[in-house]
Parts: C-alpha cells; structure tokens; sequence
C-alpha cells in the first residue's frame, strides 16, 4: 500500500530530509505588521529574527487554511497515494490540528490525521519515524501506534531569554501566577504532552547552558538528538561544544521556525531528543 | 559588699530557703531571669562579632524568654515539672534567632531533668542542667566552642562538683552563677573570632544573665536598673518608636552632642522625663546622640538643655503625624499579591527584609511571608503561624539569613505538615532557589533542587560599621562602609560607591553575566543609580540591574550570577 506523509512548517525537518523520505509540507502563517508570509517564504528566519524587535505590533500566528490541505490531499491521493497520514503540531496549542482535521472529513478513511501533541522536532521525529516504517511496510494503524509509543520517548526543553513573547501569546497559564515581572528571566520550558510546563527560570545565560545540559544529560542514551534555538545559532554550537554524546553523528543544529518563535522570541536554546 | 549589704542578703537568703522551691517559685525565677535579660539587653546586643546591624542576640533571646514565661504566668501548678515543661513549650515556640533556638533546647533539657519532680533540689537541679547540656549540643548540627553551649557544658560541671559539698538548691545557683560568669569570660580563648572582635559571646553572656537575674531575686535585689544605661549608637531603634506616638508627644527631636564634661546620667534621664517621652540615648566614640518625643511647644527644650551640657554637632526635628501618614501612605502601596495554595500543592514561605523584596518574592509564588532579617529574626512561632493555616500540608521555608535557619528547623520539628528548610543564607540566595519552586512537585525532589541552586548566586552586602574593630584581617571603624561577599567581611571604605567597586572587584565580576543590587530603605534611590551608572561604566560587559530592595540597615544588597 502506499502511503503519503503530510506535516506542517512547525515540524522543523531539513529540506534534505523532507526531499529525501518525500514528505509533503504545508506552511503555517506568519503575519507580521498586517503582512502574511507562509512560514518559510518571503522571509528567512534570520531577517525575521533580526527584524523581531522593531516590529511595530508583535508577530503573530495562524494555521494554514482548510483548503490548503484539501488541496494538498487531493494532489496526493490522485497522484497515486492510496493513504494519506496527516501529522502535526500539538492541537492544544495550534490550530493546524484542526484544520488539517477539518480537511480530512472530506476523504473519508482515506486521510489520517495524527496529533503529535508537540513542536518542532518533536513533531518532527515522529514524521521521520512514521517515513521509515513507511518504507518498512508498515500498516498505517501500526505505525501510529509506533508514534505515540515514541512521544513517550522524546524529550524537548527549552531555555528562552526572556518570558515576555510566551506571555503574550497566551498559550499557557502560568507565566503571571509564578514568574512575575519584576526580575528580568529567563524561563525553563519543557514541552510535555502538548503542554508547555515551566522547569523553572535562571537569570543569565551561562546558568540557562548549565541548565539545558544537565536536562540532556539526563536524558541518558540517546537515539535522535537535535539542538534548536531562535537565532543563537553560536551560542547553541557554544553549549554543544561542552556536550558528548553517544551518537554515530553530530547533531543537527537548527533554528526553530518562525511560527514557533514568534511566541519563543530570539536567543532561546534547546533540544528535541528520543530516548533509546 | 558592705556589712550591711551582706546581712540584708543573707536575712533574705535564709527566708528563702524556708520557703519550698516549687512551681511557683520557679515561675518567679524564670520571670526574674526574663527581667534582668531584658534590663541588660542592649549589653547584650552590643556583643557582636561583626560590626554589623545583626540578629541582635539579647532581643532574641528576650522574646525567647518573655514567650516562656507568658506560657505559665497563669499557671496555678504547684509542681516544679509541670512549670518547666511550660516554660520548655514556650520558649520553643516563640525562639528566635540561633541563640534562641538554643536557648529553648536548654529549657527543654531542663524540664526533661526535671520530669516528675515536686520541688526543685540540689540534686535535680544539676541533673537537670547536664540534661539541658545533653539537649543543646544535640540541637545543633556543628556544636562551637566558645558560645552558649560551652557556658552550658560548664554550668552542668559546676553544678555536678557543687553537688559534693551540698544539696541546698540556693547554694548550687550561687556555683552555677559564678560558673557561668568565668565561662563567658573565657569564651574569647576559645573562639578566636570573639578575641579577634574583643568581645565575649553574646548568647553565654545571655545565658549568664538569666540565672544571674533568678540569683538577684533570689538575693533581693533590684532587677530593673540595668548595669549600663547608655546603648552604644547602632543599637538606637527610633523608627521603633514611632509605634509608640504619644497623644500630644507629636514631635521628634534628634540631637548629636559632645559633653563638656562627663554626663551624668541618672539628672540628665530626669531633666528629659520632664520634657518628653521615648527617650533614648546612645555613646559611640565619645558622641551622644539623644532620641525624644515631645509636644510642639517644648521642641526646643531639649536643645536648649543640652546646650548647656556640651557642644551640638547635629540636630534633627520632624513632625511624627506627618511622618505617619507617610507610612501609613507607603504600607496602603506596599499590599502585597501572595499566590494562592490549592490543596496538594507545595507552599513556600520567606522570610524577607523589606518590603520591595517582599514584592519581588511574591511574584515569584511565595504562598506566604513572615517580615524579618538581620536586625529582626522571628520567631519559631511566627515562621509557624505563616504556614499553619494554608490548606496544604506541603511547605517549603527560605529563611534568607544564617540566623533563622535554626528557627525554621525548629518550626519544621513543632507541626505535623510535611516542611522543608531550604538554608539560604541571603536575600540573593532565597530568590536563586525560588526560580527553581515548582509547585506542584514532590516535595523533597523541589526542595533539593533548590538547595542545589543555592550556589548559583554570590552575595555581597554593603552596611555601615556599628564598632570599631578588626575582623579577617579588615580593620573597622565606626561609621565607615563596609562590605561582606558570602558573609565574610571583605573590606572597609569611606563611601558605598567605593565599597560597591571593591566589592565587585574582590568577587572577580568579570566572570559573571549579571549585577542586581536591591536597594535599601535609608538609601537614596538616586544616590543608588549614581553608583550603579559608575558600575555599569566600569563593567560594561556585565549587565546591572536595580531593584527597590527597602531593607534597613543595608544599603545595597547586591546578588552577583
């Protein structure tokens, strides 16, 4: 049977491996002073970060439009694909979910849609895994249960530099009730669940290096590990640089999409990991 | 002693010991102890090793006592025990301080000598004070020598060789009196800090007077004339006083002064009686500085008097009514917003010097605040009260400051809620561990974690030198700025600017990202962002940040990561 995988620009995966395992992407929203840009065209995630702090209204977020993925579906399925397997960001804290889910109502059994209750890699891991089970053979009912058997796996934590773009996002409660606004932090995240806890907040970033490193030490064996960060590209290397690990390769560093660090805001380090 | 003297007291002696020491009598003891403790109690205070505004050890030790005996003043009981298991209770309760923790794990050791007893005897008395020596070196985790608790072991030792000459209570606390007076005299040849400050060790001498005060009882003499009526200069408390405005007394005059010839005393206390209220005097290096509160129409008495007396360096006048609007303004600003504590969810409670702290500390998710620090330590009971009613049973305590650590241990020992003492040491120190408060934690993994964070921060604090001293190598001078980083004196200068530099210096900032100084409450504001500008210049690679600090004494509390 062959199968079709469909993710979001949220997934971070890089274009050799989206080309690679044929994964078909669709781009989440970005509006940035009353202009919306597809995630990952018409700005680069540098020029967007560098722009970020003369914004005149903060950027913000939308999910693609239900018909964006019809289409998307409707090009695979009669190009041949006899199931589509649709996965996405956490829909707790993005819509795409749901109207990827909107969109699959249309095509029946035909297109499958798969919360990853995460972001970035996070997501991301889940999409390369379902793509090498994919080449396996493996049934479409099997592989998502490989998938949810990996989020409980994978372990993504963030530090950022400042709490003030999460807590004008509002995607979580906490930001008032603990870090209040007196001292300048930088809050710990971790994503768990398609829940963004706090582990935390350290003052300066030497401490926030500490941190992120004890947190993938942690971890233990590795079996996928991937830095990201919002255009810290150098402070990343800097704290992988303090880090040995078991893998065959070094990590991939990325800068997270600019969906995601819209509400992250720039100079956040961390990592999406899969626990042998 | 006249022969006079001496057959009053010995008349006295003997009627005494006609009378059986039971609880009542004890009872009396106990409140002639609290008595003389409190009339000495600046002495007291002003046994401190380092020169600075400190968890004063008489008022402590005070409020430890007077807790003790609000316990039984109403007591009927005749039995000695039962009276010695109250005065353990209160005083456990209400300890405040290391030298009142330790003070009540002495009473606690008493009343456990004392179990069962109807009158107090040679005998028991001293079994009851190798109990309270057995209890006080097991109260503390790394027992000093040269505190309180040598003056302990040598009252038990005295008490226990007395014993071999008689069983005649009266005479065994005339022994374990003068052991304890030659005790706290030796304290310095024991810990070289105490003969480094010149000084002997506040608590043993705390100690020595409570049992003192019972011998004076005991011997007839007055308890309230204390044995040195001026308080040395930093141990003045006027901002106390404003508690207690008169109707009437409504102004408040300051006056600095050098007395041509000595001041005598006892006319110079009655002359201002005449005048006012809230009196207070306070000598360092030979200046007086004279505290009154009077009615509008005498404000200039004092003055003129008391330049008849000497030559006037200073004088300051304020109108209190005005000055309690201010705060009463400043306390309506100042309402804190505490996180609520669902059930299940670990609370932590801190203990915070000012009320920008405070703030600070309450939008971080303290559940609840107890008010306190280096010149005020509360109390057992008051770290209790904090947390005894929130509906959780999960607490955390941040003491902030090495000399309440011990009361919050003692807290955590009193209730039957799960609590954890996270020993920070300083404001800097609390605030590193409540970064990493979850609430919803297990309680223990949380707390550790804390602790862990308690190194991730370096603290300096700059104060002004209440004494002239040397200490580490540092020589002080009354007046003079001086700095602590991590608790240690570091240095002396003549401007906090200076001291601030140095400071910074000695902690080798060039290796750290982040200078927060909080700002103390009798520190200008713009003075502060003076020194903070020179800083930010000299430092440019580090950033400095300012916070609204509003604890006294100190005028800058500076956290270093």
């Amino acid at each position: 049977m062959k199968i079709r995988l469909v993710t979001d620009s949220t997934a971070d995966i890089p274009a050799d491996l989206l080309t690679k395992h044929k994964i078909e992407v669709v781009p989440a929203l970005l509006i940035i002073d009353g202009e919306s840009y597809a995630d990952g065209e018409g700005i680069t995630r540098e020029e967007f970060y560098a722009r970020m702090p003369t914004m005149q209204a903060p950027a913000t977020t939308a999910a693609p439009s239900v018909g964006s993925f019809m289409e998307r579906y409707e090009k695979l399925l009669s190009a041949g694909a006899e199931k589509v397997l649709s996965i996405h960001a956490a829909s707790t804290l993005s819509g795409i979910f749901n109207a990827a889910r909107l969109a699959a109502e249309n095509f029946g059994e035909r297109v499958q849609v798969f919360d990853s209750k995460q972001l970035s890699l996070g997501c991301g891991f889940q999409v390369l895994s379902a793509a090498e089970a994919i080449a396996k053979g493996t049934a479409i009912g099997e592989i998502t249960h490989l998938l949810e058997n990996l989020q409980k796996k994978l372990k993504l934590v963030a530090v950022l530099d400042t709490l003030e773009f999460l807590r004008r996002s509002g995607r979580v409660s906490w930001t008032k009730a603990r870090l209040g606004s007196f001292l300048n932090l930088k809050p710990l995240i971790e994503l768990v669940d398609g829940r963004v806890e706090n582990l935390g907040a350290v003052r300066t970033t030497r401490l926030a290096n500490i941190r992120i490193l004890e947190m993938l030490r942690e971890v233990g064996n590795l079996e996928e590990l991937v830095i990201l960060h919002t255009n810290a590209e150098e402070r990343a290397r800097q704290f992988l640089a303090n880090f040995t690990s078991n893998l065959p390769a070094p990590p991939r560093v990325i800068n997270v999409t600019t969906a995601i660090g819209a509400h992250l805001g720039p100079n956040g380090v961390g990592f999406a990991a899969v626990r042998k | 002693m006249s022969d006079e003297l001496a057959a009053a007291r010995a008349k006295r002696v003997a009627e005494m010991q006609n009378l059986p020491f039971d609880g009542q009598a004890y009872k009396r003891l106990v409140e002639a102890g609290l008595t003389w403790l409190r009339t000495n109690q600046q002495t007291v205070n002003a046994l401190n090793v380092f020169p600075v505004p400190d968890g004063d050890t008489g008022t402590n030790m005070v409020l430890t006592m007077q807790s003790a005996y609000n316990e039984i003043k109403d007591l009927g009981h005749h039995k000695v025990s039962d009276m010695a298991a109250g005065v353990a209770q209160g005083a456990l309760m209400g300890a405040r301080g290391n030298s009142g923790v330790i003070l009540s794990q002495i009473w606690r050791g008493v009343a456990r000598g004392l179990e069962g007893e109807e009158v107090l005897t040679g005998a028991n008395l001293a079994k009851a004070f190798a109990d309270a020596r057995d209890t006080a070196y097991k109260g503390v985790v790394r027992p000093v020598e040269g505190t309180i608790l040598t003056v302990t072991k040598d009252i038990a030792i005295a008490a226990e060789a007395a014993l071999e000459e008689t069983d005649e209570p009266i005479t065994i606390l005339e022994k374990l009196v003068a052991a304890a007076d030659a005790s706290v005299e030796y304290t310095p040849e024991l810990l070289p800090v105490l003969k480094q400050a010149g000084v002997v060790d506040s608590g043993g001498m705390g100690l020595y007077l409570i049992l003192e005060g019972m011998l004076r009882y005991i011997y007839g003499e007055p308890l309230d004339t204390p044995t040195m009526t001026v308080q040395p200069m930093a141990a003045l408390e006027f901002e106390e006083a404003m508690d207690s405005v008169e109707e009437g007394q409504d102004w408040e005059v300051v006056v600095d002064f050098y007395p041509e010839n000595e001041l005598e005393l006892k006319p110079f206390y009655d002359a201002l009686e005449e005048m006012g209220t809230s009196i207070q005097v306070g000598e360092g290096d030979g200046m007086y500085r004279m505290h009154i509160h009077v009615p509008l129409e005498n404000r200039y008495l004092p003055i003129d008097y008391i330049m008849g007396l000497g030559t006037i360096t200073n004088i300051a006048m304020e109108n209190l009514l005005a000055q309690m609007d201010e705060l009463n303004k400043n306390s309506e600003k100042d309402r804190l917003e505490l996180t609520n504590i669902e059930p299940g969810e670990i609370a932590i409670v801190t203990v915070s010097p000012g009320p920008g702290i405070s703030r600070i500390f309450a939008s971080l998710g303290v559940a609840a605040i107890v008010e306190g620090g280096q010149t005020m330590n509360p109390s057992t009971q008051e770290l209790l009260a904090a947390f005894e009613n929130l509906p959780t049973d999960k607490v955390i305590i941040l003491p902030n400051n090495k000399n309440i650590i011990l009361a919050a241990q003692a807290a955590k020992e009193v209730t039957v809620k799960e609590v954890h003492v996270v020993p920070s040491r300083t404001v800097p120190q609390g605030l590193a561990a409540m970064l990493m408060h979850n609430p919803e934690g297990d309680t223990e993994k949380v707390a550790a974690k804390m602790i862990k964070s308690l190194d991730d921060v370096r603290t300096g604090e700059v104060t002004t030198a209440t004494r002239t001293v040397e200490i580490d190598g540092v020589n002080v001078e009354t007046g003079q700025v001086i700095a602590l980083l991590d608790g240690k004196l570091v240095l002396a200068a003549t401007t906090v600017e200076e001291a601030c530099l140095s400071l910074l210096k000695k902690a080798n900032i060039e290796d750290y990202e982040l200078i927060t100084m909080f700002v103390g409450a009798d520190y200008a504001r713009s003075e502060a962002n003076r020194v903070a500008d020179i800083v930010q210049e000299k430092y440019p690679d580090q950033e400095v940040e300012m916070q609204d600090g509003g604890q006294p004494h100190y005028q800058l509390i500076i956290a270093i990561e």
